[in-house]
């Protein structure tokens, strides 16, 4: 789904992202964490191409988003779903209006809205609310604004920047029950945040970024330069992904484990 | 179900209200001012098209002129290149153009008689440069009495010095009024470019979230083109009505003073043809301003 391949990014003299290299198998849920400045959010931005890294590829479904056309931007970022810490809702607009300005964004025909409106309305618990504005609301709705219009377009990704940051404890831990009910649709989340609380609570992926460097990652073994070109090879001769295996027996155990 | 990105515009028009009629404002005078600047030459035109078509020599004949000798003379002028047209009226119509022209004092008709009017060759020629030379050349035929100008207007000596007279006000109306009108659409050009950067600079965030959600370039400018084409398309209709109903008031004077010149067309469906044919051109011009003060625009908030 999503492969980051020795990725290095710099702002002057200073090193955002050193080499980072992982991949984000389809359906998964991965906590990208680390302290302020490690290179979280740099990351998000270098896959939404609102950045360009120095080095290093970032693949999408088969596409190496660093060697798209200006022009291309757009129909990549309408893949991804995106959430952010200031929810980055459209003030002027209802909450149903900003639902829809994703809609009309991918182009879907007007007679499918109505439908796909109501699910994800339904989904992030604003059903009652589709005619409020943003500044009748509070900033936990907000954010299901921002959840509701990254859903509505049926993303292959979502990335989420700190999407509880500005919430307290209570509200934050409902928007992760949120992100888990999508994760169990099948989406597959890369969240960038530093919230111990909550990625101890959903015991998912952690990958750990520390000055630009990936220091942890719970899911996959970091591999080497070498050995990823390999897997990529292998994986593109046998047809079938060998992260995708991982990913399915621990999302089987991950399962198993909130069950017990 | 309307457009998403003329609700869009619409919205963001009756949000800042002000903005809006200051854009609208200034199109509606400068269409109004085109409108009536536009009406203004087409009525000057049609004025000196009047003067122009009308026959400026006439020879008076003798009344023992025969068919014959007339039919010589008119067969000269016709031949002349210097005449454009020539018209034998005989004392019979002559009279019916006095009765026409006396018609609301009919006494005045049932005392004469077709024997006092003269016959008359009424000639036009193709440019009154020449009317002078034509008028001594006629005067030397035998069978001529008598040659006439429809000359001495006002307290001009000629016809031709009234033409050039008209011709001169015609040149600078238009152009006076395609300075004047160029300025307006220069002004009104700024307000929208002004009006819709500044909508642009207060959509700056909506722009950042459309843009970081997918949104094309053409979705992004979408609504701004369709708020400055808004703008346009109601200042432009707006000046045009205005325009219409002052010449449409005006109009019952103007009659009155011009008299038998045709200087609007009297025909309804001709007369709607004309203003038909303003809105027209003014929608356009309308259309033009938006496009290229909304790109304009965009652009300049883009480099900044």
């Amino acid at each position: 789904m999503l492969k980051i391949n020795q990725v290095s990014k710099t702002f002057g003299d200073i090193k955002a992202l050193d080499d980072v290299s992982f991949q984000v198998s389809d359906g998964e849920f991965v906590f990208l964490t680390g302290p302020s400045g490690a290179g979280k959010t740099t990351l998000l931005r270098l896959v939404l191409r609102e950045l360009f890294p120095d080095e290093g590829e970032i693949v999408l479904e088969d596409v190496d988003i660093t060697k798209l056309k200006r022009k291309d931007i757009p129909k990549l970022r309408q893949k991804i779903g995106v959430v952010f810490q200031d929810f980055k809702v459209l003030p002027e607009r209802t909450v149903k209006e900003n639902v829809e300005v994703a809609l009309a964004v991918i182009n879907l025909s007007r007679k499918d809205w109505k439908a796909r409106i109501d699910h994800v309305l339904k989904l992030v618990g604003l059903e009652e609310r589709g005619d409020l504005f943003p500044s009748q609301l509070s900033g936990g709705e907000l954010q299901r604004v921002s959840l509701a219009r990254a859903l509505v377009v049926n993303p292959r990704i979502i990335l989420a920047d700190e999407p509880t940051g500005n919430l307290d404890w209570d509200t934050a831990d409902k928007i992760m029950d949120l992100f888990e009910k999508i994760s169990a649709e099948g989406k597959t989340i890369l969240m960038a945040t530093h919230h111990k609380l909550i990625i101890n609570k959903l015991k998912k992926r952690i990958i750990e970024l520390s000055e630009g460097k990936v220091v942890r990652d719970t899911g996959v073994k970091k591999l080497s330069p070498s050995q990823n070109t390999r897997e990529a090879s292998k994986e593109s001769m046998t047809g079938s992904s060998v992260s995708e295996d991982k990913r399915k027996s621990k999302n089987f155990k991950s399962k198993e484990s909130i069950k017990t | 179900m309307v457009n998403i990105h003329i609700k869009s515009a619409w919205d963001h028009m009756r949000r800042s209200p002000f903005q809006a009629l200051a854009a609208v404002f200034a199109l509606t005078n400068t269409f109004f001012v085109i409108t009536v600047l536009s009406v203004i030459v087409f009525a000057s035109n049609q004025v000196i098209k009047y003067f122009e078509t009308r026959p400026q020599i006439i020879a008076f004949l003798k009344d023992d002129a025969t068919n014959e000798r007339v039919s010589d003379l008119q067969n000269k002028l016709e031949s002349d290149t210097r005449i454009s047209k020539v018209v034998y009226v005989s004392k019979e119509e002559a009279l019916e153009i006095y009765k026409k022209a006396t018609s609301d004092n009919p006494l005045l008709s049932e005392l004469v008689s077709p024997a006092i009017f003269p016959a008359s060759i009424e000639v036009q020629v193709n440019d009154l440069v020449h009317a002078d030379s034509l008028i001594g050349e006629i005067k030397q035929d035998e069978i001529v009495e008598q040659v006439g100008f429809t000359a001495s207007l006002g307290s001009e000596a000629t016809l031709g010095e009234v033409l050039q007279k008209l011709r001169n006000l015609t040149l600078y109306l238009r152009i006076g009024g395609g300075v004047f009108a160029l300025m307006l659409v220069s002004t009104s050009f700024l307000v929208l470019i002004i009006i819709i950067g500044m909508r642009i600079t207060t959509r700056r965030g909506e722009i950042e979230i459309l843009d970081l959600i997918g949104a094309t370039p053409g979705f992004i400018r979408k609504p701004i083109l369709w708020e400055a084409t808004l703008y346009s398309l109601i200042g432009v209709f707006a000046g045009w009505l205005a325009g219409f109903v002052v010449v449409l008031y005006v109009t019952p004077n103007l009659v009155s003073y011009f008299g038998d010149i045709p200087f609007l067309p009297r025909d309804t469906f001709e007369l709607a043809k004309l203003f038909g044919l303003i809105l027209f051109g003014e929608m356009f011009v309308g259309l033009l301003l938006a496009i290229s003060g909304s790109i304009l625009a965009v652009s300049r908030v883009k480099k900044r």
